[in-house]
């Protein structure tokens, strides 16, 4: 009789805070160390670019204020809609819509100062662009929630698909020249988009050269609100509930129909919210208005474990290595910007690796055979 | 845990180590140029290659002119205000005092930038747009239709020579475009190599166009060639559309084409006639050298430039082998025309050769493929189309100007045909 040596996988209990920091740690380090080595075979020092990427270009900028302002700015609708996205996958329905639940939001708002001009000045044009994102999006995402409890959809194939189906519809508005397309230029003989700024502008507080959107504070509080929401009030319980066990939150008599579509209605609302704050940022609509923050929330979102504080961090950091590299890819020829999505791409494999690791571990076993 | 560990602490290290290793500097900078581009820099061909070899080559000439320009590039950005906006910060930021956008979606972000009084000093250029401003704030591109013109003589040349003709005893030639009469820009290119294929065979020859609606798409620019070539018989196949695929798909159905943007001929050697080009360095030189030198001069010396055969901005290709061997006089002729000033495409002198191979002038009105009148054929009245296809005047000259050529044509002329799928 052999004997045979086989390697299981065993789930590892008990792990300290301590050893979960370094394992992270690691991983983030592993995936630079990647990169470095990445860099040094295009001939780029390693330690010049991290420190520009890390600095996010200030230390050799004319205009550091501009530098600081475009970064919160490519901040705050990644951590909104991280955020928004978080409450829906709290519940367990998978909403992949953020890109265009995100672009429905930044049309409707941009339909209001280009169709109807200022509407009795600055604020009550600003509240009512806002509320016509939030609900325009609410629409568009809420619908997926109706179908998924009235007929047993599959949220995750339908909020993806209208993902195109909004994207489709921006680029149809963009590029259709017409009496009725008030979104574009009309002293353009080429379809481009018009300005919002020529109606409206965000308040921003202004301190010396910097000047501090409204939007920023306002993401805050929302942040702060979401996490009471989640973690203190009845209706963050009930999503919770169904999160872990829809039978349960029936057999507990909750109104499990009603309160997955509520949720929905509130996580594509606030993606709609970051559509306008963006739209306020970029001053007009673009099929790439979303920089992608519809999927790289899902990203941000889970590498977070979706608590609201994780997911400022994980923002910040995405944010800090995207804006970064494109600061620094100014001043080196031989990597572009995109270098920042292979980085991207490493870090998150790396951590999902120590995820893994964390979580269990290979056991060697004999086995009589 | 601890060999992982150890190991990981080596590899920084030498990490560490090498990066010490790679060191550099410059010296003096006359002027330091930025550039943000649509695709990538690295890439081998097309839009983005053009214009960041046109800004390589204009450095470098420069440099040979005791010049000495750094440049710095943002790339990969796409047609979205707020990532424009952040790359022309950046690029300001480290000291941009010329800054070149070559999209046309650029078009808000630049013209806000210019207008910031942070940035009166920086000069801004943008490409394919028609915004500017009195002080930092131009736009530029070329009379590529001139060059298109050439281009057609060469295909009209080729098709007579060819001597294929259709049932209905029409030459016939197809010409791959990203849109119709949308974009001026692709509808005069359509008419300027229509009007030299006719300038050889008359209205013995018919321009199918088939349009992709998209800039470059090298599967669709493919179909779309196929499809001309066996559907409608066409023996040569022009192009503005971004690869090399139509000229591809020429060669091996055997027949012939024209390319676009740069010379196409390595890429179809046995069906390659010669290519409309841009020499975009001719435009960055120009504009960079106005800058280091009086950069206050820059909107009066270089203003919005329309640069075209004469300046050296557009061209055609070297006649390639496969042309016929009239080719080259026939075109230089007509260059000559252009160059001097005597002659343009869109106006009502249409050209021809005589047997002696002399341009042979004709007056005659321009005309629509619908049959309404766009050029009176006296030259006293212009015209475009307004939303019910009806003809409405406008301003014109001694051949039509900048401003319809640019923005307004939307009408093809007689001689094509548009197939839809």
């Amino acid at each position: 009789m052999k004997t045979m040596k086989r390697f299981h996988i065993v789930r590892r209990e008990g792990v300290s805070l301590r050893r979960k920091c370094l394992y992270y740690v690691i991983a983030i380090f592993s995936a630079l160390l990647l990169g470095a080595l990445l860099l040094l075979t295009c001939g780029v020092n390693p330690l010049d670019y991290y420190a520009k990427v890390f600095t996010i270009g200030l230390s050799t900028a004319r205009f550091p204020a501009k530098q600081v302002e475009n970064f919160l700015n490519a901040l705050v609708p990644l951590v909104l809609t991280s955020l928004a996205l978080s409450v829906a996958y709290k519940m367990r329905f998978w909403n992949v819509g953020g890109e265009g639940q995100f672009l429905i939001g930044a049309t409707a708002a941009a339909a209001i100062p280009l169709g109807l001009g200022s509407v009795g000045g600055t604020v009550p044009t600003l509240l009512l662009m806002a509320a016509a994102a939030m609900l325009a999006s609410a629409l568009w995402g809420g619908i997926t929630a109706f179908f998924k409890v009235k007929f047993g959809t599959n949220e995750t194939l339908l909020t993806l698909m209208l993902n195109y189906v909004a994207l489709y519809f921006v680029s149809f508005l963009g590029e259709t020249k017409g009496k009725w397309n008030f979104f574009l230029r009309t002293d353009s003989d080429r379809p481009i988009f018009a300005s919002v700024f020529d109606t409206v502008a965000m308040p921003a507080l202004r301190i010396g050269d910097f000047s501090l959107s409204l939007a920023l504070p306002l993401t805050v509080l929302i942040c702060v609100f979401l996490w009471f929401y989640l973690k203190k009030t009845k209706q963050g319980y009930e999503i919770a509930v169904i999160g872990d066990s829809p039978g349960t939150a029936r057999y507990a008599g909750m109104k499990t129909g009603w309160i997955v579509v509520r949720t929905m209605l509130l996580s594509s609302a606030l993606v709609g919210l970051a559509g306008f704050f963006k739209l306020m940022t970029s001053g007009s609509l673009s099929a790439s208005i979303t920089d992608n923050v519809g999927w790289t929330g899902v990203v941000v979102a889970w590498l977070s474990k979706l608590e609201p504080l994780g997911i400022v961090a994980t923002s910040v950091l995405i944010c800090v290595l995207r804006f970064g590299c494109s600061q620094a890819s100014v001043n080196v020829s031989a990597v572009d910007s995109r270098f920042s999505d292979i980085l991207q791409g490493v870090i998150l494999f790396a951590v999902l690796a120590a995820d893994f690791l964390l979580r269990f571990k290979i056991a060697k076993k004999e086995e009589a055979c | 845990m601890k060999k992982v560990l150890s190991l990981f602490l080596a590899v920084l290290m030498l990490t560490g180590v090498l990066a010490l290793v790679s060191c550099g500097s410059g010296g003096a900078v006359d002027l330091t140029v930025g550039a943000v581009y649509i695709g990538s820099q690295t890439e081998p061909a097309g839009y983005t290659y053009a214009h960041a070899n046109g800004i390589k080559k204009a450095i470098e000439a420069l440099k040979k002119e005791g010049y000495n320009v750094k440049l710095l590039v943002r790339d990969n950005v796409p047609e979205e205000d707020a990532a424009v906006t952040e790359a022309i910060d950046a690029l300001a930021g480290q000291g941009c005092e010329l800054i070149f956008g070559i999209s046309f979606g650029y078009l808000n972000a630049f013209s806000s930038a210019a207008e910031k009084p942070e940035y009166k000093d920086i000069v801004f250029s943008h490409a394919t747009g028609y915004l500017s401003n009195e002080t930092n704030f131009n736009n530029y591109f070329g009379r590529i239709y001139q060059a298109r013109y050439l281009s057609g003589i060469a295909a009209g040349l080729k098709a007579k020579a060819n001597g294929v003709k259709g049932q209905d005893n029409k030459y016939h030639i197809g010409y791959v475009s990203a849109y119709g009469t949308e974009y001026a820009e692709t509808c005069s290119g359509i008419n300027a190599f229509t009007l030299g294929v006719q300038a050889i065979l008359g209205d013995e020859a018919l321009v199918h166009v088939k349009t992709i609606n998209t800039w470059g798409d090298p599967q669709k620019e493919k179909q779309a060639a196929e499809a001309l070539i066996n559907t409608y018989g066409c023996v040569v196949i022009g192009q503005h559309c971004d690869s090399a695929q139509p000229q591809i798909a020429a060669q091996n159905a055997g027949v012939f084409g024209c390319g676009y943007n740069s010379d196409m001929t390595e890429s179809a050697k046995d069906a390659h006639l010669v290519a409309p080009i841009w020499n975009w360095d001719v435009y960055y030189k120009l504009a960079m050298k106005t800058v280091i030198t009086d950069r206050t001069a820059f909107m009066e010396d270089v203003g919005n430039y329309y640069g075209g055969l004469k300046e050296g901005f557009v061209d055609i290709s070297p006649v390639s082998k496969n042309c016929t061997s009239d080719t080259q006089d026939k075109v230089d002729a007509v260059r000559e025309l252009i160059i001097s000033g005597e002659w343009d495409v869109f106006s009502n002198v249409k050209l021809s050769f005589d047997a002696d191979g002399k341009v042979v002038r004709t007056e005659s009105a321009l005309v629509t493929n619908e049959g309404k009148t766009v050029i009176s054929a006296d030259n006293s009245s212009y015209y475009v189309l307004n939303d019910a296809g009806e003809p409405v005047a406008v301003e014109g000259g001694a051949s039509a100007v900048d401003s319809i050529i640019k923005g307004s044509m939307n009408y093809f002329v007689a001689g094509i045909e548009v197939e839809n799928d």
